[in-house]
């Protein structure tokens, strides 16, 4: 049994749906992250889970106790806020100890508390200042604190970092993953951020409109995509999602790609999917993640399944470690990720090489990945 | 993050987890509103079942005591008379025409030096941290105080007038406060006084409100200072002016003090406004009926200017 | 910043039409700077002044033999009406009515306002809007009835009064006033709360939610700690309507020693027994102003703030 179920959980605002039936679970010890773009309902689902809004139907266990229609206080939860949320009228030990003295924790316990999670996250010497008088990253690390000395069950993160200049970003990313594997324990995470959703999670729903279009480990959803929103919205830079149709050649199938005022590039496909064979002639869309499209010496040495293809680079952006070539195929600017020392000009023809092994392929009507 | 659920926060309250919620629990649910009641019950019967109050003894024949026979709209009919009884003018024929006199040139004069004062202020002005507070002070003084203040100042007797004769200006005559036709002129020159600085105030704040990247903009078009203001600044004041409208039709409808201390009522009664007419005919002449259907004109006139604004107020950032 | 930069313009020998433009609008502005200090500077000048020489003297000049004599007699010898005693019982009694009707209706507007932002239910706008149309009404409207209300409640102290000795302050017109100020002053002091609660972090009330606070705690513990500006802002706008306020005053408590200071100040000057005494009626009508014009120097930041949220627009 998972440590956090969410069955079949409905939330209604009136007549709108927010939450169309979520069903999720996450393992003791799990960090499953909520991502998905604005307005896709990941903060309200992680508002139910703390208890901030109410459920029009479903269910939530945490350790094989229902507590949907629990106070937030006794769902023995955390939740650091993307403000951060800190009490601007108390001083950092103040905010630390807030909850338990709700709870009629006595003075002295009290001190002791603030003082082991004061020493964990090296805020000491802060324990005096208001939160006005502190850094943002400084203010992240109180937020912690006071989620910390919860000793909760269940930590909540409702996009921690994303106040943060870039920077100091990467660092509190760390520090919560150090935090994590630490203590261990159990923390759902939601961020519309999707590199920090493949660095932290060990699972990841990826939501829209109030669904979960796909729910599985970094690796699942980054590699084997089941839709083109999940495709589109995970990586960065994002997937090459081009149209193309499904040719045969004989021995099997290629992928065939229009260009503007060329012949088509034709791939020959060596493993493709079984559902491809319903596709020959037709349209489909063929996604390719720009490190999988390199310059030919750059390519895996052991990928089994590599195409070349002579392609016209519209501009190249050298990024220091990489070097990105765009070029135009089947109407779309396609991204290509090189070496930073690839020779490549601007406005010259240039054998790229197509990782097939990495390809996958959408049906456009269904928007749907055809396997 | 916008979802909806991100605007309107439903807070749960405290649930046991048993079906059936117990008493203390749903008296915590019930908290909030338990806590609005009395404020919300104190408008609905101190401000609308009053208003209904008054309006219902406008139908009466209430003299000096409420009566609760319904007589009819006879109240009415009276003031619909009296309304084009020119001449002589009747107490209400000249209350409302004072009132469109009074209202028509305190809110544009108040406006117009508003706007005025305003840009002149915004003029990188030195010295502009101790113009201000003076432009402005009137507004912290009650009615009675203006009135008292501008009825010395005004007096041809001892203030403005003597002053200048006393100077050798022996021809000049300024004795608006005595005449019955000049009197309300009056209420206007001290209502302008106090209340134009915060208008100014508001204008002020207003033009600090304005991007300064657009007017860098219509410089570098090509736009002289004058231009500038007719063409963008203004325009962009809408807002501003719209809020300066609603405050000042609310103060002038509402200015009854300031005709007190100020006229006390005026030669004859010609300095009154349908607050003096209501107030007089209420309580000093024994016609309540008469009263009440002024106050419920009143009421009505104040409404059609106020509800649309309040509406698309609250409707603007829908929740 | 929004002051239009006039563009500088070459300067072509002589004084420059900036220079011009300059001393016209420094010009302008203290022109209607006299404009406004001409009055309190008459009322302030004549205060001090002896009745001899405001009847030969001129209005503007400055005492000649400055005198306390009419603020003294102002505070506690002049008469309003028959009655000799001063503005003094006056001015207390204003205070005694400013004081617990603005505590009441400041401290009624903010758990208005954290219901109203915090705590939202169906139909809390409808509910805001006619708590705001409420400040917006001409109070002629509503006098009456309340004047017949407050009537039956005076008869009711007196049967009170009979049966236990106590009046338990119905009748009184002082707590009278206070109840009329309190009930058409919570539209506004609501408005202030609602407006200024409605940019307060939704996600500090969550957090504190979670760390188990209840309603009032949260108010007590989270809200009111960090609404002083509002609350100073408040208590200005109430305090100075309040404090100003003649219609009720006149209407509900217009005669005899329970009068507050603006209808015992309109008295005073209305008084046409003997001589009339301007500089015993300014000195009064600067004790009236006093207490808010002190406001205003104080807090005027503030007050400006105050005025400008009684156009929704916050």
């Amino acid at each position: 049994m998972a440590f956090l179920e969410i069955d079949g959980l409905k939330k209604r605002f009136g007549a709108v749906e927010i939450l169309k039936g979520i069903d999720l679970d996450l393992e003791k010890g799990g960090f499953l992250v909520l991502v998905g773009p604005s307005g896709c309902g990941k903060s309200t689902l992680l508002n139910t889970i703390a208890g901030l809004e109410t459920i029009t139907e479903g269910e939530i266990r945490v350790d094989g106790r229902t507590i949907n229609d629990l106070h937030p206080s006794k769902r023995d939860i955390a939740m650091v806020f993307q403000s951060y949320a800190l009490y601007p009228n108390m001083t950092v030990a103040g905010n630390i100890a807030f909850g338990m003295e709700m709870r009629g924790v006595p003075a002295g316990e009290r001190q002791k508390a603030i003082d082991k999670v004061a020493k964990v996250l090296q805020i000491g010497h802060l324990l005096k200042r208001k939160p006005s008088q502190l850094s943002g990253g400084q203010r992240q690390r109180v937020a912690m604190g006071r989620a910390l000395v919860r000793d909760p069950k269940l930590f909540l993160f409702d996009e921690p970092l994303s106040n943060l200049d870039a920077k100091l970003r990467v660092d509190m990313r760390i520090e919560i993953k150090r935090l994590h594997a630490t203590t261990g324990t159990t923390i759902v995470y939601v961020t519309h951020d999707q590199i920090e959703a493949m660095t932290l999670a060990t699972k990841i729903a990826v939501m829209r409109d109030g669904e979960v279009q796909q729910f599985g480990t970094p690796a699942e959803i980054y590699n084997n995509p089941v839709n083109l929103f999940v495709a589109d919205f995970m990586g960065s830079p994002a997937m090459n999602l081009i149209p193309a149709t499904i040719g045969s050649n004989g021995s099997g199938f290629s992928v065939v790609m229009e260009r503007e005022a060329r012949q088509p590039i034709s791939l020959p496909l060596g493993n493709a999917p079984a559902g491809l064979s319903a596709f020959q002639g037709k349209p489909i869309i063929f996604g390719v993640r720009p490190e999988a499209l390199t310059d030919p010496e750059g390519a895996e040495r052991n990928a089994s399944n590599i195409a070349r293809a002579d392609c016209h680079i519209e501009v190249i952006e050298p990024a220091g470690s990489d070097t990105f070539a765009v070029t135009n195929l089947g109407g779309k600017a396609v991204v290509a990720r090189l070496r930073a020392d690839a020779k490549i000009q601007p406005g010259t023809v240039t054998p790229l090489a197509f990782n097939l092994t990495k390809a996958v392929f959408f049906d456009p009507a269904t928007e749907k990945r055809i396997v | 993050m916008s979802t909806v659920a991100e605007t309107s926060i439903t807070l749960t309250p405290e649930h046991d987890a048993r079906p059936g919620a117990t008493v203390r629990s749903r008296l915590q649910d019930a908290l909030p509103k338990l806590v609005l009641a009395p404020s919300f019950a104190a408008t609905i019967v101190f401000v609308y079942g009053f208003i209904l109050w008054t309006i219902y003894l406008s139908f009466t024949n209430s003299k000096t005591f409420p009566s609760y026979a319904i007589t009819g709209p006879r109240a009415y009919q009276r003031l619909w008379r009296w309304t084009f009884e020119s001449d002589p003018p009747s107490s209400w024929y000249t209350s409302i025409t004072n009132m469109g006199i009074f209202g028509f040139l305190y809110i544009s004069i108040c406006l117009a030096l508003g706007l005025f004062l305003a840009i002149l202020l915004d003029q990188k002005i030195r010295g502009e941290g101790v113009l201000r507070p003076i432009y402005l002070y009137p507004m912290a003084l009650s009615f009675i105080v203006t009135g008292v203040a501008w009825k010395w100042f005004l007096d041809p007797g001892l203030g403005l007038e003597q002053t200048l004769h006393q100077w050798g200006w022996t021809s000049f005559h300024f004795d608006w406060i005595k005449n019955k036709d000049f009197v309300i002129y009056t209420v206007v020159i001290a209502g302008v006084w106090q209340a134009s600085g915060f208008i100014m105030a508001m204008f002020l704040a207003g033009l600090r409100g304005i991007d300064g990247e657009i007017l860098k903009a219509a410089q570098i078009d090509g736009a002289t200072t004058f231009q500038l203001y007719r063409r963008i600044v203004i325009p962009l004041l809408r807002p501003i002016f719209l809020s300066a409208l609603i405050v000042l039709a609310h103060l002038a409808i509402k200015s009854y003090d300031l005709v007190v201390a100020l006229t006390s009522g005026g030669p004859g009664g010609s300095a009154w406004l349908p607050s003096n007419f209501m107030y007089e005919y209420t309580f000093k002449r024994n016609e309540m009926a008469v009263g009440s259907a002024s106050a419920v004109i009143m009421l009505m006139t104040i409404t059609a200017i106020i509800v649309p604004y309040l509406y698309s107020e609250l409707r603007e950032k829908p929740r | 910043m929004s002051a239009v930069a006039t563009p500088a313009r070459q300067s072509t020998g002589g004084i420059s039409a900036r220079t011009v433009n300059r001393i016209v609008i420094y010009g302008l502005l203290a022109l209607f700077a006299l404009f406004y200090l001409m009055p309190l500077f008459v009322m302030l000048v004549t205060s001090f002044k002896t009745m001899d020489e405001i009847q030969n003297g001129n209005m503007l000049a400055l005492p000649q033999e400055p005198t306390f004599a009419p603020w003294i007699r102002a505070w506690s010898e002049v008469c309003s009406g028959l009655t000799c005693v001063g503005m003094k019982g006056y001015f207390w009694n204003s205070i005694k009515m400013v004081v617990p009707a603005v505590i009441i209706s400041t401290l009624l507007g903010a758990l208005n306002g954290y219901v109203l932002t915090k705590w939202r239910f169906r139909g809390a706008t409808l509910v805001f809007g006619l708590m705001l149309f409420a400040c917006f009404i001409p109070f002629q409207s509503v006098l009456l009835p309340m004047a017949t209300i407050l009537g039956s409640l005076g008869r009711f102290g007196v049967k009170l009064q009979n049966a236990t000795g106590l009046t338990f302050g119905f009748g009184n017109p002082t707590v009278n006033l206070v109840f009329v100020h309190v009930v058409y002053g919570i539209g506004f002091t609501t408005l202030f709360f609602r407006n200024y609660y409605e940019a307060f972090p939704n996600e500090l009330v969550k957090a504190a939610q979670i760390d188990g606070a209840s309603f009032f705690q949260i108010f007590r513990r989270i809200m009111l700690p960090n609404s002083l500006p509002i609350i100073v802002v408040t208590v200005i706008y109430q305090f100075t309507n309040i404090w100003n306020d003649f219609l009720f005053a006149s209407a509900y408590a217009g005669s005899g020693d329970v009068m507050p200071m603006t209808v015992a100040l309109n008295n005073v000057v209305n008084t046409s027994t003997g001589v009339v005494e301007y500089n015993v009626n300014m000195a009064a009508a600067m004790i009236a102003a006093l207490p808010t014009l002190l406001v205003y120097v104080l807090a005027g930041r503030y007050f400006v703030r105050g005025l400008m949220a009684g156009a929704v627009k916050g």
